[in-house]
C-alpha cells in the first residue's frame, strides 16, 4: 500500500511570503456545497456542485521580529490574499502540487500566549478558490 | 511601480519582484518585505539648501 508522509518540510507561504520556519501545522478544506438536484423517479439522492467553500487553517508560532509572523499578518486582517502549499520542498509535480487559496479572507488575528511556552496564533483564510497545480 | 525585495523571506533580496495577482501588495510593503523603489530616496532625492532670498527676508 502506498502511502505518504509529510512530516518536516512541506512550504507554505501566505501573501507571497513564506512562513514555512513559523508554521507548524495546516489544514487545507477544499469544499463545493453539494445541491440537490433529486427528482421525481430517482431512487437515490443526487447532488450537484453549488459553490466553492474553501479554507486553510495554519498553526504559526507568533514572531514579532523583523519580517516574521507579525509583519505578515498585521496588514492582512480584514482583506483577501493568497495562500499556498507544498508538501515538500521539491519542484511541483504530479507527486508534489501546489495548493493555491487565491482570494482566502483573514477575519481574525487570535493570538494565544501561555507562561512557558511559546506565543502562537492560528489563522484561518475562509473563501476564494482552491485548486492544485502540478507543474 | 517598481518594487525590490528586501526579505528573504519573499525572494532574492535586492532582486525585482513582479506583482501577483491577488497579493496584497501594500501588505508586503508595510512589513518590510518590499521597497517601492520609486518612492525610496536616492541621490536625485537629495534636498538642495536654498540660499535665501534677501528681497524676502524679514529682520526681527
Amino acid at each position: 500500500m502506498a502511502t505518504s508522509t509529510y512530516l518536516s518540510n512541506p512550504v507554505v507561504t501566505v501573501n507571497a511570503v513564506d512562513l514555512s520556519d513559523q508554521c507548524s501545522g495546516a489544514t487545507v478544506n477544499q469544499t463545493f456545497a453539494q445541491l440537490s438536484n433529486t427528482a421525481f423517479g430517482d431512487t437515490a439522492m443526487k447532488y450537484t456542485a453549488g459553490l466553492q467553500e474553501n479554507s486553510i487553517t495554519l498553526d504559526l508560532y507568533w514572531s514579532t521580529a523583523s519580517t516574521e509572523t507579525y509583519a505578515t499578518l498585521k496588514s492582512l486582517v480584514g482583506t483577501s490574499t493568497n495562500v499556498t502549499i507544498k508538501q515538500t520542498s521539491a519542484a511541483v509535480s504530479a507527486t508534489n502540487p501546489l495548493g493555491t487559496l487565491t482570494g482566502g479572507f483573514l477575519a481574525e488575528l487570535p493570538v494565544v500566549y501561555t507562561v512557558g511556552e511559546l506565543a502562537t496564533c492560528s489563522v484561518t483564510f475562509n473563501g476564494g478558490t482552491f485548486a492544485y497545480t502540478e507543474a | 511601480m517598481a518594487l525590490r525585495i528586501i526579505s528573504a523571506r519573499l525572494g532574492e533580496p535586492g532582486a525585482f519582484w513582479t506583482p501577483v495577482e491577488g497579493v496584497n501588495v501594500e501588505a508586503l510593503i508595510a512589513g518590510g518585505f518590499l521597497e517601492d523603489t520609486h518612492t525610496a530616496p536616492g541621490k536625485s532625492a537629495k534636498n538642495k539648501t536654498k540660499a535665501p532670498d534677501a528681497a524676502n527676508t524679514t529682520q526681527e
